[in-house]
């Protein structure tokens, strides 16, 4: 299929579940935790998904559990792009020793994976969501880093941050207004696909009950039905729905990332997209 | 500063470099000695070119002037512009002087403009950087510094990203850089190098009407470039100088054999090239540093370094032949 067509419906599907997530309320009236049924009812007039073990409504957790999924994939994206471009483009201009010793520090962590080391961290800290995506944010930035400073470490040699630099601009400058524009494509990408990968990573572990089970979003959804035998009921539609929103979106992100980098990468055909 | 009689202007000169010296270590007891004790004074108003072929330090002078050099230089002497003490200044203090009261023309025309960011922004910078102008004003100002850039459509121009123009015109774009701020001193590195014929005459007239009330620092490689611009010519050979005089006067009777291989060399006067390649600025020759190339050596030259000696009043030379 035209490379074209799939990052316009990836773009679509992505809207699609942004628009759910804002407005959940409107769509669902009756809010994720309310019992709105009797126990395991099968898909049907009143329960577009059914309800669960309490009776509470799929089709309502699905639509208000984008929110927290999304909102935590996002934020932590954000957070691990806004980590990895500050600190990239910082030891990537400046050089020297700062650069040195924060190059070997990421030698040092990059083969570390990083889900296991999150289990083991969120037993140190208090698991709220938000500790756990500034955990993931700060974790997932250290591979940015890397990629952003060595874009930065060429762009910074070339002779227009020289000229930059012959009509006075300080430091601050060349990086915010020369440095940054030129490795943004970049920033973009990353933030695609750290998303993507970050927000499956959050389903993970809210699948495992890293975190607040009390929430609802589609990693406890999953595993509310796994742990309450609605895998080995063959309750498919407990299952099945928060499993396909998570693949949908997923997806969406990873062929959106795929064509930025496409677009964006000298070494993959330009025109292909 | 030593004043002579009554030419002198009473302010001194504009740019003055006493004794300056650019070293880059390289292997430890090692190291490339890029310019090597240069005076040079420049007077407001005054057109100067620094003439050398490649690797003999000329674009490392500018740079120091700039306080450009790259981290490991080691530089001794003095640069003064005006009543500063360039070398003794901080950061901060370089960059308020930097585009604003000495201005640079980069070499490399092709790769000297921002791709991401256009024209227009580009040429206001320098007012912004400094604030001279609010930014819609500093915006009209590079739209009218690009009419006097010659372009035909300049608010047009102004919208546009550096890949659009061509090499004659991006030059012209990084000229109008360097003028934006008004500056007193412009060090042009080369500005019509990798352009054809035609558009480096359009491009040296114009900086020659742009620069009439300013003063240029012109470095340079092209005897002609140097000559149409210049009303002063300073030679270089290996990190330092070794002649320096009026234009017409160097270019009518050159006294060092190195600048008589220059102008022997160009093609209007037949081609012929100064045998041999210039020293590498790591280990140069003891005496004279032009001796092994040089058409006339005497003992001396293989021994004794010799010094800048003044010929006449406003002519400098360094060879044993006029000792």
């Amino acid at each position: 299929m035209n490379r074209r067509v799939v990052l316009w419906i990836s773009i679509a599907v992505l809207c699609i579940y942004i628009g759910i997530a804002l407005a959940a309320p409107l769509i669902a009236p009756s809010g994720p935790t309310a019992i709105t049924g009797k126990p395991l009812e099968p898909p049907g007039a009143g329960h577009l998904f059914g309800t669960n073990d309490v009776g509470q409504d799929i089709f309502a957790q699905l639509v208000f559990g984008a929110r927290i999924t999304l909102l935590f994939g996002f934020f932590s994206a954000s957070l691990s792009v806004l980590i990895s471009t500050s600190v990239g483009i910082a030891i990537g201009y400046y050089g020297g020793i700062v650069d040195e010793v924060v190059s070997r520090a990421i030698d040092v962590f990059m083969p570390i994976p990083v889900f296991p080391l999150l289990i083991v961290l969120t037993t140190f800290f208090s698991p709220g969501i938000i500790q756990i995506s500034i955990l993931m944010g700060v974790l997932g930035s250290i591979h940015g880093i890397r990629i952003i400073r060595s874009q930065v470490l060429s762009v910074a040699q070339t002779y227009f941050v020289e000229g930059a630099r012959a009509i006075g601009a300080s430091d601050v400058h060349i990086m915010s207004r020369h440095i940054l524009p030129n490795v943004m494509p970049l920033v973009m990408a990353k933030f695609v696909s750290s998303s993507q990968h970050l927000l499956v990573m959050g389903v993970g572990l809210s699948f495992i009950g890293i975190w607040d089970t009390t929430t609802v979003d589609w990693g406890t959804m999953i595993q509310n039905a796994y742990s309450s035998g609605g895998m080995a009921l063959g309750l498919w539609w407990w299952i099945l729905p928060p499993g396909i929103a998570v693949v949908g979106i997923s997806l969406a992100l990873a062929m959106i990332g795929y064509s930025f980098e496409e677009q964006f990468n000298p070494r993959v055909g330009v025109n292909r997209l | 500063m030593i004043h002579n009689g009554d030419f002198q202007r009473p302010a001194g000169p504009l740019l003055s470099v006493t004794g300056l010296r650019v070293r880059f270590p390289t292997r430890p007891e090692e190291c490339v000695r890029a310019v090597d004790r240069v005076d040079l004074a420049i007077a407001c108003g005054e057109h100067v070119a620094l003439i050398g072929e490649s690797g003999c330090g000329k674009t490392v002078l500018g740079l120091a002037v700039m306080g450009l050099l790259p981290v490991n230089a080691k530089t001794r002497g003095e640069i003064r512009f005006r009543d500063c003490d360039l070398r003794a200044m901080d950061e901060p203090a370089l960059q308020r002087i930097r585009g604003k009261e000495i201005a640079m023309v980069m070499q490399n025309s092709a790769n000297s403009l921002n791709p991401v960011m256009k024209v227009g922004r580009q040429i206001a910078e320098p007012l912004r950087v400094h604030n001279i102008l609010p930014a819609t004003e500093a915006q009209d100002e590079a739209v009218r510094l690009l009419a006097a850039m010659g372009f035909a459509d300049p608010a047009q121009a102004a919208e546009r990203y550096p890949h659009e123009f061509s090499g004659g015109m991006r030059e012209r774009i990084l000229v109008a850089i360097a003028l934006s701020a008004r500056p007193d001193l412009v060090i042009a590195d080369e500005p019509t190098s990798g352009l054809d014929a035609v558009v480096k005459a359009q491009i040296l007239r114009l900086i020659k009407d742009q620069m009439a009330e300013r003063t240029l620092l012109l470095i340079t490689h092209d005897l002609g470039t140097a000559g149409y611009l210049c009303n002063r010519l300073v030679v270089m050979y290996a990190g330092e100088i070794v002649e320096e005089g009026p234009t017409d006067e160097l270019l009518a009777m050159p006294r060092h054999p190195y600048t008589q291989g220059l102008l022997a060399s160009l093609p209007s006067s037949g081609f012929h090239p100064i045998p041999g390649m210039s020293p590498s600025a790591a280990d140069l020759p003891a005496g004279c540093r032009f001796f092994p190339r040089c058409c006339c050596v005497k003992e001396q030259c293989r021994q004794n370094h010799p010094p800048l000696i003044p010929i006449g009043h406003n002519r400098k030379v360094r060879c044993h032949r006029y000792d």
